[in-house]
């Protein structure tokens, strides 16, 4: 190799070097900001059988008998954490095309924690006064250590304001294996009342985290054809003509600055 | 270690994956240009098998990006090649003409199915009410840029500026030159070519300053477009949600993000050229701080102004043929523009709009000439024009003409200074991203230019550590969500 390239060479080397090496270690913490890593390590040695997602969603809970489609407009609650940005637009085109209403409430980086230590629930059940609840919760709690310990109060009492109201919790999409959360919430809900999105393959947004909103389409699109098979309450959802549309009102909420205190 | 995982993992990465196109600021791409340089290096004296190797590496870089279409980039640089050896021969007008039609149609016809044929069958089914399919047509990567240096070569060799390559490998190592393939520059056979026979090596400043240019385009794109593009999707995909103030934040962001994105995409592009030992012209020269719409489209996406000037606004007139048929060149050319973009009448009113504006400009000048020259008249005319670029920005990115008047209309009627503090707080980070990249878009050039010949000249470790902190950086924001609003409703 020629001199000029070999600087640029060798330096390029050794970045990558580094890079690698650091993906190898135990996260490191400097001046108080934990150090991201590349994650190459992880993507060059994950094994295949990690990787290879099926794109439809695997059954989670035991199998409910099937029950006859509610045929009637419904108002429709949805709620849940900054996955319903992805959802919201192709729920709302299924609500319009089925004569449903469609509220939304975002409350981001919200977790059962938020909803199940305090009544903000309650709140928007008075004023929507719902008769049909999607659910979408449980991304920001994919990793949190022995969560049946800690956040199964809080889910108990989350699912306990919902009542006799008929729902449907969307399960978390996964990008990595969660610590608990999934099990948590499929033990808890009614049968029937729970569409586990792990395992489904999801094409993702830059952070990572988020479905595209072509993924997250397809994903609400997998829900509507889970559901007339599947769910204990089966609701109108034909497909739409139309990709997306608009919910009746977005309620947007802030993410918590201090942690509410726990519920156990 | 499990070698069998790991290089299935290997393998895996580097096959075609619609939703993971090379890009420059992928770690894949680094990786694989540490294969590709020393070998380009130990080729490079040797005019032909350097050729033959980076037309390989250019065309699996196509792969990468757009799987079998590398195949319609290997036709369509056929077809031109033997045109423009055609045109040597004849001498004959119409026979010569002929050849011309025949690429441009070709190239146009390819282009016109991949990127607007449904968007045309979409329109006639509404015109008659139809029973509209879309064709399942998959795009293939940049072939607008392609397309349109194939026609300004095959024009070229036309009109003489530029002898046709001898050889078909010199023709698509022009046409497939890796890093203009996928966003641009456009580059133009007249520059370019004569650099493939010249086949200059690249000195040791041009391949750190080369470098150098790669570390800002990927800070520009990696770290602060792809940061701040949170933010602005949110006010985007929600227009109904956000207050007035944080509206004009994410206008205010998106003009500031699509020029990170795009022209720290080129800085890359031009970057990885230089090191190669390639001179790319530049494509962005800091646009945002003109003062008229004319300079404005001077400063912008050079390599697309320059090319729709030289091949659409020259040949229908230019301002040859009086007043009013120079707004309508400027205002035509301007709607091409905007189809260039994408197939969409959000794309087209964009065009419109600017071409409108620019023949304003024209047609307003011996007025404006008439103004003094001095800061307060400067700075009127810079706020005008970023305010009507910027509004023009909204329409460009929304998803619908009611969700972009939707947040036009936000902006002036649901405006309140209370909101100003709480988006302080909570969006400090994205504030801070925005408020380094526009001082950095208001420094001189010649700070730019001291900086990249700091970089040079400083030692090997120094270089090392700025390009890891570069990647670092990139890194620990990419994951990092932007934290979302705050709009209380009850």
């Amino acid at each position: 190799m020629k001199h000029e390239y070999i600087g640029l060479w060798s330096l390029l080397t050794v970045a990558l070097a580094i890079f690698i090496g650091f993906s190898c270690l135990e996260p490191v913490t400097l001046a108080g900001v934990e150090l991201k890593s590349s994650g190459i390590a992880d993507r060059l040695t994950r094994p295949v059988s990690e990787q290879e997602n099926s794109s439809d969603a695997p059954a989670a809970q035991p199998e409910v008998q099937k029950v006859a489609t509610d045929t009637a407009s419904k108002n429709i609650l949805l709620i849940g954490d900054s996955m319903l940005e992805g959802i919201n637009p192709r729920l709302a085109a299924y609500a319009r095309e089925n004569g449903h209403t469609l509220n939304s409430v975002i409350w981001y980086s919200s977790t059962t924690a938020y909803w199940g230590n305090c009544d903000t629930l309650r709140v928007f059940l008075r004023q929507f006064k719902p008769d049909y609840i999607f659910i979408s919760l449980g991304a920001n709690e994919l990793f949190v250590k022995d969560i049946i310990e800690k956040r199964e109060g809080c889910l108990k009492y989350f699912l306990e304001q919902i009542g006799d109201i008929p729902y449907l919790w969307i399960g978390p999409p996964n990008w990595k294996k969660d610590t608990g959360i999934n099990e948590m919430i499929a033990r808890n809900v009614k049968p029937g009342c729970y569409f586990k999105s792990d395992g489904m393959h999801f094409d993702r947004t830059k952070d990572g985290a988020h479905p595209t909103h072509a993924s997250a389409a397809q994903w609400v699109d997998s829900i509507a054809r889970w559901m007339p098979l599947h769910s204990s309450h089966p609701i109108k959802m034909n497909t739409p003509t139309m990709a997306k549309s608009r919910p009746a009102s977005v309620t947007v909420l802030q993410p918590l600055k201090q942690p509410l205190p726990m519920r156990h | 270690m499990d070698f069998p995982t790991v290089f299935h993992n290997i393998c895996s990465l580097l096959r075609y994956e619609a939703s993971a196109p090379m890009l420059f600021s992928s770690g894949l791409f680094w990786a694989l240009f540490l294969v590709f340089l020393p070998v380009y290096a130990l080729l490079k004296k040797r005019l032909w098998q350097m050729l033959t190797f980076v037309v390989a590496f250019s065309l699996y870089f196509y792969y990468k990006s757009s799987g079998v279409f590398f195949i319609l980039l290997i036709c369509t640089s056929l077809l031109d090649w033997t045109l423009s050896r055609l045109l040597a021969v004849l001498t004959v007008k119409w026979q010569r003409k002929m050849c011309v039609w025949i690429s441009v149609i070709a190239s146009l016809g390819i282009l016109g199915y991949f990127k607007y044929a449904n968007f045309f069958l979409w329109n006639w089914n509404a015109m008659v009410e139809g029973n509209f399919q879309p064709l399942d047509i998959i795009l293939p990567v940049g072939i607008s840029f392609y397309t349109f240096q194939s026609i300004s070569y095959i024009v070229d060799v036309y009109k003489g500026r530029v002898a046709p390559t001898e050889t078909w490998l010199e023709y698509i190592f022009f046409l497939s030159f890796f890093p203009a393939l996928v966003a641009g520059p456009i580059v133009r056979a007249d520059y370019f070519i004569p650099q493939i026979r010249q086949n200059n090596r690249a000195t040791r400043d041009e391949v750190y300053a080369g470098l150098w240019l790669v570390i800002l385009g990927v800070v520009k794109k990696a770290l602060i477009a792809d940061y701040i593009a949170q933010y602005n999707d949110l006010i985007f995909m929600q227009p109904t949600g956000y207050s007035g103030f944080e509206s004009l934040m994410g206008v205010i962001g998106y003009t500031m993000q699509i020029y990170c994105d795009f022209s720290g995409y080129s800085d890359m592009a031009i970057g990885i050229a230089l090191i190669m030992g390639f001179k790319l012209s530049l494509n962005f020269d800091f646009p945002y701080k003109s003062q008229n719409l004319t300079e404005f489209w001077r400063r912008w996406h050079i390599s697309l102004s320059s090319w729709l000037r030289d091949y659409v606004y020259i040949p229908l007139g230019g301002n040859r043929k009086g007043t009013f048929r120079t707004y309508l060149n400027n205002f035509l050319t301007m709607l091409v523009g905007g189809l260039w973009h994408g197939a969409a009448w959000k794309f087209v009113f964009w065009g419109a709009m600017h071409g409108a504006g620019l023949a304003v400009h024209k047609a307003s000048k011996p007025l404006l000439s008439r103004l003094p020259d001095n800061r307060a008249i400067r700075a009127v005319s810079w706020t005008v024009t970023m305010i009507y670029v910027s509004l023009l920005w909204v329409f460009f990115r929304a998803d619908s003409w009611t969700d972009s008047w939707l947040i036009i209309r936000n902006i002036f009627t649901n405006f309140s200074p209370a909101h100003i503090i709480p988006f302080v707080e909570v969006r400090y980070v994205w504030l801070i991203m925005m408020t380094v990249i526009i001082a950095a878009h208001c420094m001189p050039r010649r700070i730019y230019d001291r900086l990249a010949v700091w970089f040079v000249s400083t030692p090997w470790p120094v270089k090392l550590l700025v390009f890891i902190v570069a990647v670092q950086l990139v890194i620990q924001f990419m994951s990092e969500e932007v934290a979302p609003f705050i709009y209380f409703q009850f």
